[in-house]
């Protein structure tokens, strides 16, 4: 061994410094090896990123499209009056879309070809309550001649079947077998596109209406979820920034280190390792159970949220304090700073970027969690828009999230579509999170 | 041994800033400090040298309270400044730090402005009444800290963003900026060149025509060229005070000759 090793040396010494020799070359080989497992990594987590974004994206893009009937509908004050009357109202006022159907097949030139009453089957079953919403809020407005008519043009979306038809998801084949859809009806729609009474367009309703039941797929949006989780979001900011960023400067700075402290410090890591779903049954034992809070309303959604959250803040707050080098603490002390002082005045302001970051990560997360809403009765079918906060935060809400579960768990195929679409909603709400807490951290740091 | 004594008695007449006896500092069981007594005079500078870990910032840190921030750190003993025992339970450490500045071994400059550094101390005292009384304290304390002509056209540049040598003169200008009585320097040139070691131990030539220097180092020409007094600590234990000249001269004890000759530290 020693020999080999002494001789091994005197034989490097007489080499030349440009030839590699047989270790240099198995550390370089090494190296290498290692830079292609890495690459190799990375590119599957892109890969995989890729795969992910384009599977959504196919599926989602088209729910913020929708097939649609653009009717010019003409109102007389008389018309609403006596609809409203009527027993039947939506059905009534689907009479009158009937008509201007008509007129409108006729202005396209198909009114010889196609039936008025075929092309109403292809209608979308909240076309009546659509025009009837319009109608209710026309008649507050004062209009002083009963026959005198109002005119609007109108985007009535088509059944969720048709809609499936013009984005490959219900075909001939299909429709034979499907009891909600004819052949004939398809080859109708065919017509009616060609002649523009039927057209894909951009759908605001995906984002601005709320759930609609089974059987119409086309009506259903995402705007009551989206409100709810907004309120959500809103109580875990104004409940979880000031509790976590006082609980870890008490921790971090005041705090006498001894077996107390040490046993917060390793339950709040506990806690963020917490399963989400358990924080879901707390907060149903305590806060509806026993507080007597209501169901589905984002007050509990908010409070079990902001649960989950805290240890999230609670650690990165006091990671972000811990950097700050503790020379600037003895600069202020020895200036005559009180402690509170130097905390305010010098460690804080540096800290500031690292807890903000944390804050939204945290925010993020509590954003996309799913489990614990679903044990407080979050996944109810909302309807209703709740009102403004604060006694809006106590009315029934959905959330994005859960909505993307519920949707999914819908047997219509129509359903997919909107579920993979609500997903694209909630990564773009996650992303433009992430790019904030990215900007502000630039900004704050770039100080100095 | 005499002598000292003497003169001792002199300075507990004249002008004793501080006085400290029987100080014994613990770190946990770690006994950092060891009954430690010593006089500093008034208007003088006083050098603490001593190997690396003897105790010389320790005791330093005493000086002041900074050591409060330690949560394991113990201090037994009394120290006094102006007669009154700073570790009493009714002193506040807020204005006794007010009264007792110090200068860290590394510059450290707020991450703010070069005003704002010197104004933060006269700010959180309520020294200024407003913006003018404020900016002529700052230009005072930059003039002390022989800094002012440096600086006096970027003072809304960042602290940070100077020299070495530029920070540790900012970082004795705020220090001087709340009108301290004793300033404590732990190795204010350890992290300069010399000349900017130089410069600084000017400063504090000129410093000690107001203000009590309690200086820590480890260059003995330095303790040589700057303090009238000299205290030699050796593992926690005062080995040896007096005049500096007397230390480096005439040392009584084995311990001090043996550091000053190089043989041990």
């Amino acid at each position: 061994m020693t020999d080999a090793t002494a001789s091994g040396n005197a034989q490097g010494r007489s080499r030349s410094l440009k030839v590699l020799d047989e270790r240099t070359r198995k550390r370089y080989a090494a190296e290498k090896r290692f830079r292609y497992y890495g690459m190799g990594a990375v590119g599957v987590g892109v890969l995989l990123l890729v795969i992910l974004l384009v599977s959504i994206l196919s599926n989602g893009l088209g729910a913020f499209r929708q097939t649609m009937f653009e009717l010019e509908i003409t109102l007389t004050q008389a018309q609403i009056t006596e609809a409203e009357e009527s027993l039947l109202k939506t059905s009534v006022y689907r009479g009158f879309i009937e008509e201007n159907m008509r007129a409108a097949l006729t202005e396209a030139g198909i009114a010889d070809e196609v039936e008025t009453s075929q092309a109403m089957e292809l209608l979308g079953g909240d076309a009546g309550s659509t025009l009837r919403n319009w109608a209710v809020g026309q008649r507050v407005t004062p209009v002083p001649e009963p026959d005198e008519g109002v005119t609007r043009t109108f985007n009535f979306l088509a059944d969720g079947r048709i809609d499936g038809y013009f984005k490959g998801r219900v075909t001939m084949e299909s429709a034979e077998r499907d009891s909600r859809v004819t052949p004939e009806e398809l080859a109708l729609a065919d017509d009616l596109r060609e002649a523009g009474v039927l057209r894909v367009e951009f759908n605001p309703g995906f984002l601005t209406m709320s759930d609609a039941s089974e059987n119409q797929p086309e009506a259903a949006g995402l705007g009551v979820a989206i409100v709810g989780s907004l309120y959500m979001m809103l109580i875990v900011l104004c409940l979880a920034l000031p509790i976590g960023v006082c609980a870890s400067i008490y921790l971090e700075e005041f705090a006498p280190k001894n077996k107390l402290t040490d046993l917060i410090e390793v339950n709040i890591s506990n806690l963020a390792a917490v399963p989400s779903i358990v924080f879901g049954i707390l907060g149903l034992a305590i806060f509806i159970n026993f507080m007597g809070l209501p169901l589905s309303a984002p007050i509990v959604g908010g409070l079990v949220l902001t649960l989950m959250t805290l240890p999230t803040i609670i650690i990165s707050t006091r990671a972000a304090l811990k950097s700050v080098p503790p020379s600037i603490r003895s600069a202020a002390l020895g200036v005559g700073a009180s402690q509170m002082q130097t905390v305010f005045h010098h460690v804080l302001p540096l800290a500031a970027p690292g807890i903000l970051t944390g804050t939204i990560i945290g925010l993020a997360q509590a954003l996309g969690e799913t489990a614990p809403l679903l044990l407080i009765g979050m996944v109810a079918f909302v309807q209703e828009y709740p009102a403004a906060p604060p006694e809006g935060l106590f009315d029934p809400a959905s959330a994005l999230p859960v909505q993307v579960y519920n949707w999914t768990q819908r047997a219509d195929p129509a359903f997919f579509e909107r579920a993979s679409g609500a997903i694209i909603v909630l990564l773009v709400f996650l992303a433009i999170m992430n790019v904030t807490a990215v900007l502000l951290r630039r900004r704050f740091e770039r100080r100095w | 041994m005499k002598d000292s004594r003497i003169e001792e008695r002199d300075t507990t007449m004249n002008d004793t800033k501080i006085s400290a006896r029987g100080v014994q500092v613990y770190y946990a069981d770690n006994h950092a400090i060891k009954d430690v007594d010593v006089e500093i005079q008034d208007k003088t500078v006083t050098a603490f040298i001593g190997p690396s870990g003897c105790g010389k910032t320790t005791f330093l840190r005493c000086l002041n309270r900074m050591n409060d921030t330690i949560d394991i750190c113990r201090v037994k003993g009394t120290i006094e400044i102006d007669g009154e025992d700073i570790y009493d339970k009714r002193i506040d450490p807020v204005q006794l730090r007010r009264k007792v500045g110090m200068v860290f071994q590394k510059p450290n400059p707020f991450p703010k402005s070069i005003y704002d550094n010197v104004a933060y101390g006269p700010k959180i005292h309520g020294m200024a009444r407003n913006k003018s009384e404020l900016d002529e304290i700052v230009e005072k304390a930059l003039r002390r800290g022989a800094i002012w002509d440096e600086v006096k056209d970027r003072l809304n540049a960042p602290g940070t963003g100077l020299s070495g040598g530029q920070q540790q003169r900012i970082c004795i200008a705020r220090a001087v900026a709340t009108e301290p009585e004793i300033l404590l320097m732990d190795e204010p040139c350890s992290a300069l060149d010399p000349i900017a070691s130089s410069q600084v131990e000017e400063l504090i030539d000129e410093l000690k025509e107001n203000y009590s220097v309690v200086i820590v180092t480890h260059s003995m020409q330095q303790a040589a060229r700057v303090s009238q007094k000299t205290a030699f600590f050796h593992l926690g234990n005062l080995v040896e005070y007096g005049d500096t000249d007397e230390i480096f001269t005439n040392p009584q004890d084995k311990r001090t000759e043996s550091y000053i000759t190089g043989r041990i530290g």
